[in-house]
């Protein structure tokens, strides 16, 4: 039969975003694929040349607007890096607890847009049900409901208010047992497993050569993590371990251990975010002022002539990294040059070239089980 | 709880590959040091720089010796008013992940404290600066780390650094249809917040003005 290259977005389900992936088909299968980015570039490094540290954060939050926390973390630690700033323990408490609380948002909205990728539609509103509690929680700490803009170098803009580590708790305990309900629904659907089973195998050596990272890695057996390896925050004292899952086939993990591992890293931030609270200095229950010495220190705006800020951070869908070249005296106060580098931009070319030798219609599973955001893609 | 690499652990590691690195490239022009992050945890990491015809040597020891499998991202920045010596810079950051391949069933659980010689995750840099040029190029590490290749691309696309022996190279974030020698994040391109239009000014050819052209901004 004659092959024909069809092109599936950047108007599909199966794109999660504006991208293109350009597949090349024999009968049903497929033996070639091109993946086409850049539909959202909005050029966020050339702008944040002409902010100054602070003016950056917003942009960040922006990059991912499933994770926003998360992005704006990793930026503020770059530029602490740059600025040589310190951070008061309790902040970084309250950026380790509002990072898993975003962690957890985004994973539900990724199982929530998997879900109808599969074919499960149920899974969607139970999703967005849930991810609901967690925005709510966010929107108190940020004041928004999508990008927050909270982390401040040197600190948090704002303390926890009254009541939040208490509303956390319940949120937090009444999803634990959510996820076992999400559990009993997908792991006994037989369309589920089908679907899953056997599709899409990455192995761990490979996704490493390739740049791919974060639970896409975990889920093939390995149980590397920035949190570990790279402590940022205070994830060495905190009560957690990574999640990790254990892949069928030598070949690696299948879509089905990519949404395991994703199951398992909810728990392990609901064991996070509770621990946190219990050890958070300053007590769970203490509103600072904003500004107080126990949530923010005042960072300096210059940074040293010729200094570089670089940060490695756990991102929901792999190493979201900053590297900062600083302006110095002579430059300003603005960055010289900001770079992004995002987990999906290089993981969804990767991800395009495992597709070879599956059919058509198993596009959208392995897809979706990378957890693709376009916005981070294209910065 | 698993435990986190420690700042003995990780600064020994970084020590013994810095050590490893000067004693191997010594000489060569290759300046290799230990540096401290200065945010939160203060973790060290390895700096290395490097003129460009080093680079293919230095690279494949790194990734066969040293075992850095991970190109986490690739940087270049246009310095107009550098010095003559540096005018472009590319920066490479690489880390160490101890990752090894399964059998069916199986994980691996790292126990941070057994974690010894290569297994300890380490983080490079390397900086490449190159001259005043207008055809900034340094050799290509596509077939050395597979995950290089599309970050080459988006530092051509956005930077108009060239990478000599990069198959496939093509625009990538910006459109595909952009004129050649466009690129974006060179310093010559100012933003409007620069009081420059150039940005909207023909530069794609679209003859685009912005909304406020000429009211006091």
């Amino acid at each position: 039969m004659a092959q024909m290259w069809i092109t599936m977005g950047p108007q599909h389900p199966m794109t999660h975003g504006l991208w293109t992936l350009r597949v090349k088909v024999d009968g049903e299968t497929v033996v070639d694929t091109e993946a086409e980015l850049g539909y959202i570039h909005r050029g966020v490094e050339k702008i944040c040349e002409a902010r100054d540290f602070t003016q950056v954060t917003p942009y960040c939050d922006r990059l991912c607007y499933v994770s926003a926390m998360t992005w704006a973390n990793s930026y503020i630690y770059a530029a602490e890096d740059l600025l040589e700033a310190d951070v008061p323990e309790r902040a970084e408490y309250i950026r380790l607890i509002s990072a898993e609380l975003q962690r957890l948002a985004s994973h539900l909205m990724w199982l929530g847009a998997f879900g109808p990728d599969i074919g499960n539609l149920t899974l969607m509103t139970w999703c967005m049900r849930d991810r609901e509690m967690f925005l709510d929680l966010l929107q108190e700490l940020g004041g928004s409901r999508m990008h927050y803009n909270y982390p401040r170098i040197g600190g948090v803009k704002r303390d926890m208010p009254i009541g939040f580590a208490d509303r956390v708790v319940a949120k937090t305990k009444l999803f634990e047992k959510r996820l076992d309900e999400y559990e009993m629904m997908l792991d006994e659907s037989t369309i589920w497993l089908v679907r899953l089973q056997g599709v899409g195998y990455a192995n761990a050596q490979d996704m490493v050569e390739a740049g791919v990272s974060g639970p896409n890695v975990r889920a093939a057996g390995v149980n590397y993590d920035v949190r570990w390896a790279h402590p940022y925050s205070v994830y060495d004292e905190v009560d957690w371990e990574p999640a990790v899952e254990k892949p069928t086939s030598v070949k690696g993990a299948d879509c089905y251990d990519r949404y395991r591992v994703r199951m398992e890293e909810m728990r392990q931030s609901c064991r996070m975010v509770l621990d946190a609270l219990d050890k958070i200095p300053g007590g769970r229950n203490t509103n600072y002022a904003n500004g107080d010495a126990m949530i923010l220190t005042k960072a300096p705006t210059r940074a040293p002539e010729g200094a570089t800020g670089f940060s490695n951070y756990e991102c929901t869908r792999g190493h979201s990294q900053f590297y900062i070249q600083g302006g110095g005296d002579g430059r300003g106060k603005n960055p010289y040059r900001v770079s992004i580098r995002s987990p999906m931009f290089i993981t969804i070319p990767y991800v395009a070239k495992t597709m070879i030798g599956y059919k058509i219609a198993d596009i959208p599973a392995i897809m979706g089980s990378f957890d693709p955001c376009i916005g981070e893609t294209d910065r | 709880m698993v435990g986190s690499i420690t700042p003995e652990q990780n600064l020994s590691a970084a020590e013994s590959c810095a050590a490893a690195i000067s004693g191997r490239f010594g000489g060569s022009g290759i300046e290799v040091s230990v540096e401290r992050h200065s945010n939160h945890k203060k973790y060290a990491f390895v700096r290395m720089t490097t003129p460009p015809q080093h680079w293919i040597a230095l690279a494949k020891w790194l990734k066969f010796e040293l075992d850095v499998n991970y190109c986490s991202m690739v940087t270049g920045t246009h310095f107009p008013d550098g010095p003559e010596n540096r005018g472009w810079e590319v920066a490479y950051h690489f880390l160490r992940q101890p990752i090894v391949d399964q059998k069916p069933n199986t994980c691996t659980v790292h126990d941070v404290e057994q974690l010894s010689g290569n297994d300890i995750p380490v983080e490079f840099e390397v900086f490449i600066p190159l001259p005043q040029s207008d055809t900034p190029t340094v050799p290509s590490i596509q077939s050395i780390w597979v995950g290089a290749d599309w970050n080459e691309k988006e530092t051509w696309d956005l930077v108009g650094i060239r990478f000599e022996g990069h198959e496939n190279m093509h625009r990538v974030l910006n459109p595909h249809d952009s004129p050649d020698g466009f690129h974006p994040l060179q310093k010559q391109h100012k933003l409007r917040y620069h009081d420059h239009n150039e940005m909207y000014d023909d530069a794609q050819g679209f003859l685009r003005k912005p909304a406020d052209e000429g009211r006091v901004k």
